[in-house]
């Protein structure tokens, strides 16, 4: 899939770039708003990621103008201005998802899957592992033919986990995904255990094999 | 500052209404003199001529006309039928020669009736005759009282009439001042503030309204700016915060890593997270001192409650701490903001979470007192120090050593407190717990 990276801080734009082609995205960076517009132009993106306080251009209007030109590409904006006023014309300029910085690189990833997978509908909705079967689609679990009941957190917990798997999630990035990164401020806290503790308890009651692993001090790892 | 504390259209109304009532005075008691005075003048000038005309009569017929020594008849006297006038001439046994005006009684047919007399001597053939010739001043007297009486009331009657007229008059006058204020009243927020202009005749309220739409625009650019300057170090800040953490998190996608090196990165991460709290935090606070969140939705506080309740429900869970509501389906709903509402109840329970020990408990419940909506946060936590209570709601306030907490919870609780008119009150004691009541503004 193709990104467009429009942010003028070069050096977070080759963050960005550096690990979404490891997730075998296609990137190209934009350090102005022209350079954008030109680009937008010319090219077709699935994504555009827009950092919405360029020097030179106004990131909703590069949204509109994009649009304007009928483009189909997706757009996210990231921010590091308003937390409100930007969210709401956002999303009345068509922006399509809303990130806040700082953000977390996997945070990003999993947000433009989460697009990916309701507008493009073609990544499968249901991921396996052993004898169970979660739908991203339906946001259910399955073991075989039993439903397993989880509450929202523990599904977004799980679902996170399983979306990066053999991959260390910290808490921070656990926290931040399920609560959003403005209230919390103990981020070292145990709060996420608690949730952990209940998803391992219910897969538990189906195999013993133990999916989510601790990573002593940092947070939990998905492994098959 | 003659009338303290009076509206600018009674105050006028007084000043009018004193300053006629002391015109009436004048001329009710001023006017019947001056018209006595003008009567007794036009008198005295009648009075004047009738004795030329009784000089001329005994000019030509000589003063035996009315006396005769020789026949023993010294005086003569004369009254119109209604005693209007009377002329009277005798002999004086005054050497001298002389003659006044003055206002006199004269008692005819048992009765005192005043009259203005002039009086004078003249000689006649070696004999000093004195003439009197009189005019009855009842009349003028009753012209007076009745004059009085009349002014009295015209001007009573004029005084009303005015009164209320001046009061209208004012009152259309003073219309545009007070939609000028009201404007200024209904109006929350410089940029939302309606500079169309009010309909007035008067150059000095336009001149107020000019003045204040300057000083109106004045203040909107200094909000703006300040705002402006707000996003901007939010900006400037939130920036190379993003870099440092997307170069972490590149980082720590390295599977090479040994584990004392990943548990570092985190650390890191986890100082980069408070720092990145902080500044929102501050931002926030900003934000609403600069009046940048809307107030005007409706909410059902309770459901609010039960929502961050549910959302930080682990919180207790982890301490085993027992959370109990009472939290009846109220219909209580708060003109408000949902973003804050939810930031303010998020602090207090998280701090409740936070402060209470170990299998302690939470008491979370909201009732009606004198038609206000109440909610009571109650934990048997730490409690805090009688005189760490009246700086709790200061910025950076902390009074426990060793957490990780900025002091800022609480500070927000109190700013979103304010802008929606919630009172606040606690109680607490050292080891026993705190109690947090939020008294709502009444519907």
């Amino acid at each position: 899939m193709r990104i467009l990276i429009v942010e003028d801080e070069k050096s977070l734009a080759n963050e960005i770039m550096l690990f979404l082609s490891k997730e075998h995205f296609n990137c190209e960076i934009a350090l102005t708003g022209i350079n954008a517009s030109e680009l937008l132009a010319v090219n077709t993106y699935d994504f555009v990621l827009i950092d919405i306080g360029l020097p030179d251009y106004n990131g909703l209007d590069l949204i509109k103008e994009a649009k304007d030109n009928d483009s189909e590409a997706y757009f996210i904006v990231i921010t590091a201005r308003g937390e409100l006023e930007d969210k709401l014309t956002g999303f009345d300029y068509g922006a399509d998802d809303y990130l806040p910085k700082p953000f977390s690189l996997l945070e990003l990833h999993s947000r433009i899957q989460a697009i990916a997978r309701r507008k493009f509908g073609h990544i499968k909705p249901t991921i396996t592992f052993g004898n169970f079967e979660i739908d991203i689609n339906n946001r259910s679990l399955k073991h075989k033919r039993t439903t397993i009941e989880l509450t929202k957190k523990e599904y977004d917990l799980l679902s996170y986990l399983i979306l990066n798997r053999n991959r260390i999630l910290d808490r921070l990035q656990l926290t931040e995904h399920i609560w959003g990164n403005f209230f919390e401020e103990d981020y070292d806290s145990n709060y996420i255990d608690v949730h952990i503790k209940n998803v391992r308890k219910k897969l538990s009651k189906f195999d013993n094999y133990n999916w989510i692993k601790t990573v002593r001090g940092i947070g939990y790892k998905f492994v098959e | 500052m003659i009338f303290p504390n009076m509206k600018l259209k009674n105050q006028l109304a007084l000043i009018n209404t004193l300053s006629k009532i002391l015109i009436i005075l004048i001329a009710v008691f001023i006017l019947p003199l001056l018209v006595r005075k003008i009567s007794i003048n036009e008198t005295d000038n009648q009075l004047t001529d009738k004795l030329d005309q009784i000089y001329e009569i005994l000019e030509d017929d000589g003063v035996e006309v009315f006396i005769d020594i020789e026949s023993d008849i010294l005086g003569y006297g004369s009254y119109n039928i209604l005693k209007e006038e009377y002329v009277s001439i005798e002999v004086s046994t005054d050497t001298l020669l002389y003659e006044y005006i003055e206002t006199t009684q004269r008692i005819i047919d048992d009765e005192i009736l005043n009259y203005r007399v002039i009086s004078a001597t003249f000689e006649y053939d070696s004999v000093i005759y004195l003439v009197e010739i009189g005019h009855s001043i009842s009349s003028i007297i009753n012209f007076e009282k009745e004059l009085r009486e009349f002014a009295f009331y015209l001007l009573i009657l004029l005084l009303t009439l005015t009164i209320i007229l001046d009061l209208s008059i004012v009152q259309i006058l003073l219309r545009p001042f007070e939609q000028i204020i009201q404007k200024l009243k209904t109006n929350h927020h410089p940029s939302s503030f309606d500079y169309t202009k009010v309909k007035s005749s008067t150059s000095d309220f336009k001149y107020l309204e000019d003045s204040i739409h300057q000083l109106m625009k004045k203040i909107e650019i200094a909000f703006n700016e300040e705002r402006e300057y707000i996003g901007n170090i939010s900006h400037e800040i939130l920036t190379p915060i993003s870099i440092i953490r997307s170069k972490l998190d590149n980082f720590s996608e390295n599977t090479t890593l040994i584990h004392e090196n990943s548990l570092k990165i985190h650390e890191v991460k986890i100082t980069l997270g408070r720092l990145t709290k902080l500044v929102r935090s501050l931002l926030l606070l900003s934000r609403i001192e600069n009046n940048e969140y809307l107030v005007n939705k409706n909410l059902n506080i309770n459901q609010h409650i039960k929502i961050v309740l549910e959302e930080i429900n682990e919180r207790f869970e982890v301490k085993g701490i027992s959370v109990s509501t009472d939290l009846p389906a109220s219909e209580y709903i708060l003109k408000g903001n949902a973003e804050l509402i939810h930031i303010l109840f998020f602090n207090l329970l998280n701090n409740a979470a936070k402060y209470t020990n170990e299998d302690g408990c939470v008491i979370i419940k909201s009732y009606e007192r004198y038609n206000q909506h109440i909610v009571e946060i109650s934990d048997d936590g730490v409690g805090i120090a009688k005189d760490h209570l009246p700086r709790i709601f200061s910025r950076f306030k902390k009074f426990q050593k060793g957490n990780n907490s900025f002091g800022l919870g609480l500070a927000l609780v109190k700013k979103i407190c304010d802008i929606h008119q919630i009172d606040i009150e606690v109680k607490s004691q050292p080891n026993k717990g705190s109690t947090f009541k939020l008294i709502f503004p009444k519907l």
